[in-house]
């Protein structure tokens, strides 16, 4: 090659390299992305649902042209942040340190463990970085705020609504089924069992249910605490039947939902079944118990029902992806969608904005109208998220709660079913 | 103390064996290293990784050199963060006051442990020891109105005003506080601390009280573990049932095996490896925990006795003569000019009671 060819060669290499970077590759310049952290143990149900939940919406509103805040668009990038929470608190704090230092996220979303998600929290808020929960229930983590609304002000809870509304709407449940044994067996002050898990979160539970049941005008006939993490429960349910209970109120967050469930089928306790058993809304229950569970009825937060126009395709989509039915830690999917919905109305992404018209936020999301309160706590009651009451019936998660508490009954829902052999064993002949 | 002499001091004692002068290039490394590069993150895993050496060698103080084989350490981590943490919530006191308070407490704790366990051995010895941590879970739920139950207490005072303060505490904490572990194990102490490790029943016919000791073992690791409880929880601002978890309980005891058993240096050494190694992995989250387990039991299956024994295996040499250790380059003993021949087989050397392992020279 001669010397002119070769100086040739250099140039056009030259011209085009100089090009490429100029317009980028030929490519059109990429977005700019709005980071936000997903945070949650990813290598359990609960991470997983996180990142699907949260997944869902940034595919949903990337397809829809992304974010406008001002002028600029945006596309959301999710960060998966595994805080390996349910075994240690540092790590996780850690994790999410990294993710706001190093990943430069806008925002977090996420955590479960109330321990670990308070060490986040405070992470978060060194960070002045906002902080989303969707999951950890407990409701110190929200009294910050009211406390030290400086500091703490950038975190928010999506889901579930506080502990203190947990136990108040498990018991609406209970008084759900109390008036269906006064309409349909004549049954006036029912008596009512409680089987509350030998766990912390059980024992103001278990107090309360003693001191509450009877102003629900049925007689509480004893408590009984198993193991979290029993197996055979079949000493307490045989007392319970020797204590002449109808209903029975539960409290299970753990594993022994399952044998609980199983055995009050095999044994036909006559007494229905009502409260909070975790193991009964997952898709897989009536596998786990040999089809002994169904009737079991328990708070939930999402099932086939239309809250609101965006619950059924929300769920149906979830329900394919992923397999199973979505839990409460699956509110990543409304978390986003809040989160963005706020900057665009602050038209900015600073968070001494964004603060502000997140605390306007009045969403309808795919679990309930979602409104912060002034500690920036999901607000639950008639009009906002209420929860729901699920049972199974003939094999399937049906929604029976509400139905008609403070005139709120959502479309698809269903009336509440006795067990035949309870009904048999107290119908009046 | 003329500057000259000094330093030559210094050149003799610590500049002739590569052991120590690789301890002092980390040490200057972690004490220069925010002047380059002071990432928030960094220093967070960094003090983190300060705060558990404590607490390793603390458990390497109880358990390495006394044989007293703890599996609930946790107990004295665990109860100074709740100490520490209830006095700075409930009684305003500053981090200064609260931690040394609270390692005060891990003391009592230590005698505790140590009362009902004195005649104890080997498993059983373990055994009873895990049960303490437990037992103290349970109290935390059980006075959650005080302890917070399972969310524990949180909104601390920090442990320093900035990250990078918080940094330098720790860091020079476990400097010193490795080097205090370190002196009285070299003592005479530490000399009893390895006779009744080695063989309880010839040290009391030779007339040491060994209960005594061995309580006193438990105290000064109480102690050492308490000022790490009572940092870290100044440090995450946060102190839950997890600083009394099981898995609190064994961390100490993987990162002392691995860096090795009975030298202190080995624990704080193991933790200094492990700790960011574990961060390191998030690069692979899933494969996170796998890939740790397998690389431990690989560097366990080459280095037996742990990293630091290995390394110094590796660097130095015994004198056949008077035990004294010399760079491996020597030909002759620095101390009694004997002729050093080859170096030892990696491992093959003789355990040092009361010099701080092979390290000493």
């Amino acid at each position: 090659m001669t010397r002119k060819r070769w100086a040739a060669l250099i140039l056009v290499v030259t011209l085009l390299l100089t090009t490429f970077s100029v317009t980028g590759c030929g490519k059109a310049a990429a977005p700019k992305v709005i980071k936000i952290a997903v945070a949650g143990p990813m290598q359990f149900i609960q991470g997983q649902h996180h990142w699907l939940g949260a997944q869902m919406a940034a595919e949903e509103i990337n397809k829809a042209g992304g974010v406008t805040v001002g002028n600029k668009k945006y596309n959301i990038e999710l960060v998966q942040v595994d805080t390996n929470e349910l075994l240690s608190v540092d790590d996780a704090a850690s994790a999410v340190e990294k993710a706001i230092t190093v990943n430069k996220v806008n925002a977090i979303i996420g955590t479960i463990r109330s321990e670990a998600s308070m060490a986040i929290q405070e992470v978060a808020m060194d960070n002045k970085t906002i902080m989303m929960v969707c999951g950890a229930s407990l409701p110190q983590m929200a009294e910050k705020v009211g406390k030290d609304y400086n500091r703490y002000k950038y975190w928010f809870r999506v889901t579930p609504v506080n502990a203190t509304y947990l136990v108040k709407a498990s018991m609406l449940l209970l008084n759900h089924v109390g008036g269906v044994f006064r309409k349909e067996l004549g049954i006036q002050k029912p008596k009512v069992a409680a089987i509350i898990e030998k766990a912390v979160a059980g024992d103001p539970l278990a107090a309360a249910a003693a001191k509450l049941i009877p102003t629900f005008g049925m007689e509480f006939v004893g408590v009984w605490r198993p193991s979290p993490t029993a197996t055979d429960l079949t000493a307490e349910l045989t007392a319970i039947r020797k204590a002449g209970a109808q209903i029975i109120y539960t409290y299970f967050s753990a594993t022994a939902g399952v044998p609980y469930a199983k055995q009050w089928g095999e044994l036909q306790i006559p007494a229905a079944s009502v409260g909070i058993n975790v193991e009964a809304q997952a898709k897989g229950f009536m596998q786990a118990t040999g089809n002994k569970g169904n009737y079991e009825y328990t708070l939930n937060t999402y099932a086939p029902v239309q809250i609101t126009p965006k619950t059924l395709p929300f769920y149906e989509e979830f329900t394919k992806r992923a397999g199973q039915f979505p839990t409460y830690n699956a509110g990543t999917y409304d978390a986003i969608y809040i989160y963005k919905e706020a900057i665009e109305r602050a038209k900015s992404l600073d968070p001494e904005a964004v603060v502000p018209e997140l605390e306007k936020t009045n969403y309808l999301s795919a679990a309930g109208k979602i409104v912060f309160n002034k500690n920036h706590d999901v607000t639950w009651g008639p009009g906002y998220v209420t929860a729901l009451g699920t049972q199974w019936q003939d094999g399937k998660l049906v929604a029976v709660w509400p139905n008609g508490w403070e005139g709120i009954t959502y479309p698809g829902t269903v009336d509440y079913k006795l067990p035949p052999w309870v009904v048999s064993q107290w119908k009046k002949k | 103390m003329n500057p000259r002499r000094l330093y030559r001091r210094f050149a003799s004692e610590v500049l002739v064996l590569p052991g120590r002068t690789t301890v002092l290039a980390v040490c200057l490394v972690l004490l220069i290293l925010p002047l380059f590069h002071r990432h928030p993150y960094t220093l967070r895993v960094l003090s983190l990784t300060f705060i558990f050496a404590i607490f390793a060698a603390s458990w390497d103080l109880l358990s390495g050199f006394v044989g007293q084989l703890s599996l609930g350490h946790a107990i004295f981590f665990g109860v100074a963060a709740y100490t520490s943490a209830l006095l700075n919530l409930q009684a305003g006191l500053p981090p200064l006051v609260t931690i040394p308070a609270g390692a005060l407490v891990a003391v009592l704790m230590g005698l505790v442990v140590g009362i009902p366990c004195l005649r104890l051995k080997g498993q059983y010895l373990s055994l009873a020891t895990m049960g303490f941590p437990i037992i103290l879970t349970g109290l935390v739920y059980l006075f959650s109105d005080l302890t917070g139950g399972e969310l524990g207490v949180s909104g601390l005072a920090r442990l320093g005003p900035t990250r990078l303060s918080e940094y330098y505490i720790a860091l020079v904490l476990v400097l010193g506080l490795g080097l205090i572990m370190w002196k009285i194990t070299d003592s005479k102490v530490g000399l009893v601390f390895h006779a009744i490790r080695e063989d309880e029943i010839t040290a009391r016919a030779s007339g040491i009280n060994t209960p005594l000791y061995k309580l006193l073992a438990f105290c000064l690791s109480g102690f050492f573990a308490g000022i790490s409880g009572g940092l870290y929880s100044h440090f995450m601002r946060v102190a839950g049932p997890s600083t009394l978890s099981v898995l609190t309980s064994f961390q100490p005891v993987i990162w002392t095996i691995f860096g090795g058993v009975a030298s202190i240096y080995g624990a704080i050494a193991g933790t200094f490896v492990l700790y960011p190694l574990m961060e390191f992995l998030r690069v692979a989250p899933e494969l996170r925990t796998l890939i740790f387990a397998a690389l431990v039991v690989l560097v366990l299956r080459f280095m037996p006795e742990g990293l630091t024994p290995w390394f110094i295996d590796r660097v130095e040499s015994e004198c056949p003569r008077c035990k004294e250790h010399n760079a491996v380059t020597r030909r002759t003993c620095r101390v009694c000019g004997a002729p050093l021949g080859r170096p030892s087989a990696p491992g093959a050397g003789p355990f040092q009671p009361g010099k701080g392992g092979r390290v000493a020279g």
